[in-house]
């Protein structure tokens, strides 16, 4: 199946046809869904994760897991890229907690942490199933924010981390660090729903 | 924590989707979820903002041997009782239980000595559940002459929302063997199969793990395995 010609409403409506499918218990959809999403899962699951081995059973555990819970997919659940998404962070998220790992990050102290995000911001990906324009949105209010709590948004997003990890990440108090995240996603959401 | 005031709730929703609250905070804020809709919807409204911040990764295809693995666990999803083990090897987290958890059968078995109002002869096995700093959780005592299993909470150990915490025994050979569900508070007591009792002398410990609402649908551990802790011969 290809993808690359359709709007991210029209994959929208795919990956909700394949759920819908895995939910009527059909494993070809859940083959298509794998083949679909695995990708951009897995990418999400590396940056957070660091390591492929661990990356590879968090990605067969959220399958697992979206296998048997697809019935329970509605859209109050969000996007259905979306949901696959949190299925798989908060699979990554516990993963961490119960192996109690150890921060590396490779380029977090950098001032320009950021740089990743705008590498890839203009790149039209073919199997993207979100919407340029909520990138971009999601960009110019993550501009907004101050260094130090766009920072702080990201290590804890995109890497996983705690309060304390990314206090010593950023060199910074824990109590700043605190305020950061709370001001970063006040703002954020400000900027997100003003738009 | 002030669970009322909209805007401290739309934080909170905000901190749990970026994976910030932890321990205590983060069960509280699960078992909030169960019941309250609008909290739910201000995590779905996070987890759909902050989404798109993924369009900025590179995607990267997974080696195909992940996907041979599922298609293995999927089959044996469909065909429980064939269900090859997916028992993960947890050596490093086992060894520093062993020690701790053996110390805390005294001080704790004394404690709860006291709280028991019948006490039924004494057990023939303990085991102490502590959660990875230390804290004892949960007080298993197993009776063999009666062929019961008290199961005393020693904190509030809800499990997190729509899941239950199982218990396994590590049998001396082969897959583990379902125990029953554990309680999150005060003191339950099930009956126990006469062969799970026999194969508790050469077993190789208790474990407990996080499964979908009501217990594994597969008689095997399908979640991440939270505790551990050895069995005592009293």
């Amino acid at each position: 199946m290809t993808l690359s010609a359709q709007t991210p409403l029209d994959k929208t409506r795919v990956l909700m046809d394949l759920l819908h499918g895995c939910a009527q218990g059909q494993q070809s959809s859940f083959q298509k869904l794998y083949q679909l999403t695995s990708p951009q899962l897995f990418a999400i699951l590396v940056r957070i994760l660091k390591r492929r081995d661990w990356a590879e059973e968090a990605l067969q555990d959220a399958f697992l897991s979206v296998w048997r819970n697809a019935a329970s997919y509605t859209a109050q659940k969000g996007a259905p890229l979306t949901w696959l998404v949190s299925i798989c962070r908060y699979r990554a998220l516990d993963l961490l907690r119960r192996e109690h790992r150890e921060v590396y990050l490779e380029s977090s102290g950098d001032e320009d942490g950021d740089a990743w995000l705008t590498e890839f911001a203009d790149q039209s990906q073919a199997d993207d199933f979100i919407s340029h324009a909520e990138a971009r949105a999601l960009k110019r209010c993550l501009d907004e924010l101050n260094e130090g709590q766009r920072n702080s948004l990201r290590l804890a997003y995109f890497d996983g981390c705690s309060h304390e990890e990314i206090a010593s990440v950023l060199r910074a108090p824990l109590g700043t660090v605190k305020s950061w995240v709370r001001r970063g996603l006040q703002g954020l959401k400000h900027c997100l729903e003003a738009a | 924590m002030n669970y009322g005031n909209p805007k401290l709730r739309e934080l909170l929703a905000g901190e749990y989707v970026l994976g910030l609250l932890r321990g205590a905070a983060r069960r509280r804020f699960q078992r909030l979820l169960i019941e309250d809709a609008r909290l739910c919807k201000g995590v779905v409204d996070w987890e759909g903002k902050l989404a798109a911040w993924n369009r900025n990764l590179k995607p990267l295809a997974p080696p195909d041997s992940v996907w041979r693995k599922l298609q293995v666990r999927l089959k044996a999803d469909a065909q429980p009782r064939e269900k090859p083990s997916g028992w993960p090897a947890r050596r490093a987290l086992w060894s520093g239980a062993v020690t701790l958890a053996t110390a805390l059968v005294l001080v704790v078995g004394v404690f709860i000595g006291r709280s028991l109002v019948t006490p039924p002869g004494a057990p023939a096995y303990v085991a102490v559940m502590s959660s990875a700093q230390g804290r004892p959780l949960w007080l298993i005592s197993v009776y063999s002459k009666s062929r019961r299993i008290d199961m005393q909470a020693l904190a509030n150990n809800t499990p997190p929302a729509g899941k239950s915490y199982e218990l396994w025994m590590l049998p001396g050979h082969g897959k583990p063997v379902a125990m029953g569900l554990m309680n999150s508070e005060g003191l339950a007591s099930a009956s126990l199969n006469p062969r799970i009792i026999a194969a508790l002398v050469s077993a190789k410990g208790l474990a407990i793990s996080i499964e979908p609402y009501g217990g594994s649908p597969t008689g095997q551990p399908t979640g991440p395995v939270v505790y551990v802790a050895p069995i005592v011969s009293t």
